[in-house]
């Protein structure tokens, strides 16, 4: 009698050297290079980044809508111990939509132009659940409900170009959620939205999330929303998780240089942006040929701090600095610790 | 709804008013004079001024041009104080003195053949151009699109009349696999018509085929980088209703617009097919009136023509609006 | 590369047209050689039955009423099949048999009398109509009355109404107005009697060829069954010939089927074989399509027949050259004289100065232009409005070897245009040039430009929608200073060319001439009556026009067409440059 093979532990949703590249005619383009993080149940993972920093890819990739035969996947994502890089994509298709969700950035043209709300959030019911018609319209208005659609048994026969920006949002997320999913992936959900709405949404999103008890992955560019929201952030560049930690302790002890700037450019009603700080200058690096050294150099203000000039010819790693807190930067651990606090205090107002 | 028909039928009505108008002024102005074209060989002042007078030249062109429009309601004599008067019943588009035979007549002989024309036609490039389309997009780049591209390429760079006059010489004089194109009614002999059609059909529907192809593939690949699509996706619906209901739903809706006015181009005559393979339409018809300058046939076909595509321009946007909820007819 | 093969293979077709413009030359005369060449080996002997099919681009016949056909085609098919007249052209492909007339419903030629001002002519016994009603005096006469109706019967020839010895108005017009309205018929009564078989035409002056005038628009009609207008069109015509109209479709795809008359006898038409029991004409056909149909000749196609010309690009694939076919077309493929006379009218109340005239013809490059239209094939270089194959009638004129004062090379002399332009005392002219809007006819003007202004004349292009041209030139407020113009004779006599083309009452007065002098001289030729004299007297005025340069003579035109192979003969019926349809015959 042999002892059965111990049961490995894995987190709800884990990702392990994800890569996606494309091949394009002026060469391969690595969209995501070796992203790992993971997420437990009922929690919320942020991911900040830039456009082009590999976040929409990273979350595309994890509800397998990444056309396979136009991009090359690989690493590992476990949901709830199923392989989704690996299988067959009939077996995805069936997890999308009821155990994966998602909503995405502008719900205009994320919701059909020629369908009635209703008609598009039953055929996500009986995509799934053999449910008949009459039945998933009471869900279909239960849930509308839910997401605060008002008049709602007069609403759900609209058209989407018949409700407003944020009416349409909250449909995106009742459809999301209509079967119940174990994760949803919000791509920036309130990018598109007035500011006023925003709040409402994300509100709306969290306090579903603990009524479900679902995970949620949060991307975005904006830091200024994930403090409230995420249990978590990560944050991407150039196709890389860059510094990766607990929501309060990012806010508190940032240290890789571009997350910094992001912290910088986060409008704030209370105070104007302190000259000495110019948030991140230039362009985000572009996807095809990448710097050899940190892929952040180029755009860094602490290079000349590193020696041998390490920034420009050799790659930094995804280094532990604490409890539960990775960055990836050649800065030893007190500079950019230093760094942090300087930039944090000119934030504040005060003098460095 | 019924508000924006009644205005649509009646702005109809007043573009056709018009357009008559502009036409019967227009080939009046045309230099030339069709009463020295009656004439011949041997002509005299005197003679030209009896047939100026005999055609109704010689009145007013507004005069005319009341004869011209009662005659399409209560019909009208021509030529009524000559010794053989020509009666022609309503609704009368009109006498051709070259061809001597009602406006009305001809044209209703004509159309026929170049409705069944346009139609299989049409049926046939929208088969090929959006079935072959839908097969290119959905795979891209590799070879399946590339070789429906290159048909398309090649259906496009043919000209019309270089596809018929090879068709002809090889399947009807070279192989005798078809007898000589020869009009009959589907009614009347079916298999003669199909016989005489079929590659009328095909040249006719090359061109548009070609076009088609690319323009089908070329929208759905849009519509496939499409939110809604995406979001379909997301939804975890599989493959084939992500495609046909939601991707080519949208994608199809400006080609189903595009092919509801190339076929009423068509309607209004073929003429290149129905001079290659002698068939006896409206484009064949409007190409002889313009040869002899036949003022009143000209007139006539330009008028249906013109009717044609301003009602399928009518047909088209009602059906844009029960396809598209967020066109709004008011 | 490409450019020198494009230059070489000019200069070789150039050269080849030469080449043959001097051999035919040297033959001394072209229209013999070009009228005989493809002529049918009439190896088997005719045999009755079958169907002759007549393929043609046109989507009709120009007309059906036997009072209004005009164009030689239609004037050749109706005249072998339908139409009977009291004389007709002889079956030969010689051009002087097969530009003399032999009797048809008359017993003979016609007699003359009181100076050929009367021309009696004596009907056949047993000749009938359709239904079987014998043709009469009457029905002659009726049939020549309704071209007085040119209200109604327009288009058509109007030889009865110039010769007739009926009064004129002062508008001109006759004062008989046709058989509709009966006006003035009395008159008419007068001009053309009956008695018994025998039908007499008095005439306004002499006509010492009246006889050839009876093949226009002479033919019998009865009068119950005319329908004015749309004779022959609406309902079929009443035939006269051994064929009769069973069907008659225009356009695309159209056809007119003749099948056999049942009261027709051979007994009283020894001029027509009637060898076919069947012609169909086929209208509307691709010109393409067309020459493949017949070139390839399989199926029904053998026993077709081309009604029109053959297309440019196919010329080098069925003809060796200007007039032999290549050996698999041989004996039915026919290069020959069409009717044309192709020339360039000058209006000469506009260019008033001859010596401007002149350096107009000298500067031309014909050469280039008759490259443009189709080099050899299109037809030779001419030189006059008079066509050699009008027989006795045609003589040089030596317009460009030395009428000019020297010999004007076929690519123009410039210099020479400079010179006569310096003579005139004028300035060199801005002209304007009219021609109907085709692509062949832009490139022509485009040479006529380059070389014009080579001699340092300004040319400005007029175009003109094809179906409108003449319609436009002839209104002398929108003609300009010259354009493109065509004749041919109606029949085998100068009567026919240079009245119409020189005097206003002749209608094709395109150069605006109005000469009492030259009226005097055309009347003078067209009433003598000695046939030998009068062609002197038409040579001599071809000669004076060219002199005058009233126009600038192009080309004699050559036409090119092709039959099945199981059709016979095939030969270019001098008469009316067709097809002799009623000698033809389905071989077995």
């Amino acid at each position: 009698m042999i002892e059965p093979k111990a049961v490995i532990e894995r987190p709800f949703l884990s990702v392990t050297d994800l890569s996606v590249s494309f091949p394009t005619e002026d060469g391969l383009v690595h969209a995501v290079d070796g992203v790992s993080l993971s997420i437990e149940r009922g929690q919320t993972l942020a991911i900040v980044g830039e456009s082009g920093s590999g976040k929409s890819v990273t979350a595309q990739a994890i509800m397998g809508l990444i056309n396979r035969t136009s991009a090359n996947v690989t690493g590992e994502i476990w949901l709830d111990g199923q392989e989704l890089v690996g299988m067959p994509p009939d077996e995805v298709q069936a997890l999308r939509g009821d155990q994966l969700a998602m909503i995405f950035q502008d719900p205009m043209s994320s919701l059909h132009p020629f369908y009635r709300i209703g008609d598009q959030i039953t055929e996500a019911i009986r995509a799934h659940r053999p449910v008949g018609a009459a039945t998933a319209r009471r869900e279909t208005i239960e849930m509308l409900r839910r997401v605060g659609i008002p008049a709602v048994e007069r609403r759900v026969d609209d058209y989407p170009h018949q409700l407003s920006g944020g009416m349409r949002q909250r449909v995106m997320i009742a459809m999301a959620l209509i079967n119940s999913p174990a994760l949803l992936i919000a791509d920036e959900p309130t990018t598109a939205l007035d500011v006023t709405v925003q709040a409402q949404i994300l509100d709306l999103i969290t306090s579903l999330q603990d009524e479900f008890g679902i995970s949620v992955i949060l991307i975005t560019h904006d830091l200024g929303i994930v403090a409230d929201v995420a249990d978590e952030v990560a944050v991407m560049y150039g196709g890389r998780i860059v510094e990766l930690a607990p929501t309060s302790v990012l806010y508190d002890r940032p240290e890789m240089p571009y997350t910094l700037g992001l912290l910088s450019s986060v409008p704030r009603m209370d105070r104007e942006l302190p000259e000495r700080l110019d948030p991140i200058r230039g362009n985000p690096p572009s996807p095809i040929n990448l710097p050899p050294g940190c892929v952040f150099q180029p755009r860094c203000n602490y290079f000349d701090r590193v020696p041998d000039r390490a920034c420009f010819t050799r790659r930094p790693e995804l280094l532990p600095s604490g409890p539960d807190h990775f960055v990836r930067c050649h800065l030893q651990i007190e500079e950019r610790q230093e760094i942090s606090r300087d930039v944090l205090r000119i934030l504040a107002g005060g003098s460095p | 709804m019924t508000a924006y028909l009644v205005r649509r039928v009646l702005g109809m009505f007043v573009l056709l008013f018009l357009l008559s108008v502009t036409v019967f002024f227009l080939f009046n102005l045309l230099p030339g004079d069709p009463a020295r074209l009656t004439c011949g060989k041997a002509c005299t002042p005197v003679i030209i001024e009896q047939n100026r007078h005999r055609l109704g030249l010689d009145e007013p062109v507004l005069t005319q041009y009341v004869k011209f429009v009662s005659g399409i309601f209560v019909g009208r004599t021509f030529a009524p104080n000559s010794p053989a008067p020509i009666v022609c019943n309503a609704p009368c588009l009109g006498y051709s003195f070259n061809r001597h035979e009602q406006v009305m007549t001809m044209i209703a002989r004509a159309a026929p053949v170049t409705f069944w024309l346009a139609i299989g036609a049409f049926i046939l490039w929208i088969f090929a151009g959006l079935s072959l389309g839908i097969f290119a997009a959905l795979h891209r780049g590799r070879w399946p699109d590339r070789l429906v591209m290159g048909i398309s390429l090649i259906g496009y760079s043919l000209p019309s009349f270089f596809i018929g006059l090879v068709l002809i010489f090889f399947v009807i004089i070279k192989w005798q696999m078809l007898p000589f194109p020869a009009y009959v009614s589907p009614f009347e002999n079916p298999v003669k018509f199909l016989q005489t059609m079929i590659l009328p059909w095909i040249v006719l529907a090359t061109l548009n085929a070609a076009f088609y192809m690319r323009l089908t593939r070329n929208q759905v690949l849009e519509v496939f980088g499409d939110d809604y699509v995406r979001t379909a996706r997301a939804k975890g619906l599989p493959e084939r209703v992500v495609v046909v209901k939601h991707a080519l739903r949208a994608g199809l809706t400006p080609i189903v617009t595009a092919a509801g006015l190339d076929l009423a181009y068509l309607l209004g005559g073929a003429i290149i097919s129905e001079n290659i393979f002698s068939l006896p339409g409206l484009g064949a018809l409007a190409v002889g009136s313009v040869t002899n300058s036949d003022l009143p046939l000209i007139t006539g076909i330009t008028l249906l023509t013109a009717s044609i595509i301003i009602v399928a321009n009518l047909v088209v946007d009602l059906l844009y609006a029960v396809i598209d909820p967020r066109v709004r007819i008011t | 590369m490409l450019r020198t093969d494009v230059r070489l293979l000019r200069a070789l077709t150039l050269g080849i047209a030469v080449a043959l413009t001097l051999a035919a030359c040297g033959q001394g005369n072209t229209s013999q050689s070009a009228s005989q060449s493809g002529g049918a080996q009439q190896s088997t002997a005719p045999t009755t039955g079958g169907t002759i099919y007549i393929l043609t681009q046109a989507e009709q016949f120009d007309q059906v009423d036997p009072q209004r056909a005009y164009t030689g085609e239609d004037l050749a098919f109706f005249g072998g099949t339908i139409y009977r007249s009291l004389v007709a052209y002889k079956f030969s492909a010689d051009p002087i048999e097969g530009t003399s007339i032999v009797p048809d419903l008359a017993t003979d030629l016609g007699t003359p009398a009181d100076g050929a001002k009367t021309w009696s002519f004596t009907l056949r016994d047993g000749v009938t109509f359709q239904d079987g009603s014998p043709i009469t005096c009457e029905d002659i006469k009726y049939g020549t009355s309704r071209t007085f109706a040119t209200d109604v019967i327009n288009q058509g020839p109007t030889y009865a109404i110039a010769y007739l010895d009926i009064p004129t108005l002062d508008d001109g017009s006759s004062a008989y107005k046709g058989p509709y309205t009966k006006v003035g018929q009395e008159l008419f009564d007068k001009a053309v009697t009956c008695d018994g078989k025998t039908i007499t035409f008095h005439l306004n002056k002499a006509v010492p060829d009246f006889n050839f005038t009876t093949t226009l628009g002479f033919s019998p009609v009865p009068a119950a069954a005319d329908t004015g207008e749309t004779y022959g069109v609406a309902k079929p015509p009443v035939s006269s010939g051994p064929y009769m109209v069973e069907s008659y479709q225009t356009g695309n795809g159209g056809k007119m089927v003749l099948v056999r008359n049942p009261n027709w006898s051979q007994a009283s038409d020894p001029y027509r074989h009637a060898y076919p029991d069947k012609w169909e004409v086929d209208f509307g056909i691709d010109p393409k399509v067309l020459d493949q149909r017949i070139m390839q000749s399989s199926g029904v196609d053998e026993t077709a027949i081309q009604y029109g010309n053959i297309q440019p690009e196919n010329l080098s694939i069925v003809f060796k050259d200007q007039e032999t076919p290549n050996d698999q077309f041989a004996g039915r493929a026919v290069s020959g004289f069409d009717p044309y006379s192709r020339y360039y009218w000058i209006n000469v109340n506009k260019v008033t100065n001859v010596k401007i005239r002149q350096a107009m013809a000298v500067a031309l490059d014909r050469a280039a232009i008759r490259l443009n239209i189709g080099g050899a094939f299109a037809g030779d270089f001419a030189d006059g409005v008079i066509k050699p194959n009008i027989g006795q009638d045609y003589a040089s004129t030596g317009f460009w070897t030395d009428m000019l004062g020297k010999k004007i090379p076929d690519a123009g002399d410039p210099e020479y245009a400079k010179q006569l332009i310096t003579e005139s005392g004028e300035p060199a002219p801005k002209l304007t040039f009219d021609y109907p809007d085709t692509p062949t006819n832009a490139k022509t003007v485009a040479i006529i430009v380059q070389s014009y202004a080579k001699a340092g004349m300004t040319v400005t292009p007029n175009p003109i929608e094809p179906g409108q041209y003449y319609s436009v030139v002839f209104d002398p407020a929108k003609g300009h200073e010259f354009g493109t113009g065509g004749w041919g004779a109606d029949w085998p006599n100068a009567s026919t060319v240079i009245p119409p083309l020189f005097t206003q009452k002749g209608g094709w007065d395109l150069s605006q001439l109005d000469d009492a002098a030259l009226n005097a001289k055309v009347e003078a030729a067209q009433v003598e009556l000695d046939r030998a004299t009068q062609a002197g007297l038409w040579q001599a005025l071809n000669k004076e026009a060219m002199q005058n340069v009233w126009v600038i003579p192009t080309f004699f035109g050559l036409s090119q067409t092709i039959a099945g192979t199981k059709v016979a003969p095939t030969y270019r019926w001098p008469a009316y440059g067709s097809w002799p349809y009623g000698d033809m015959y389905v071989k077995p």
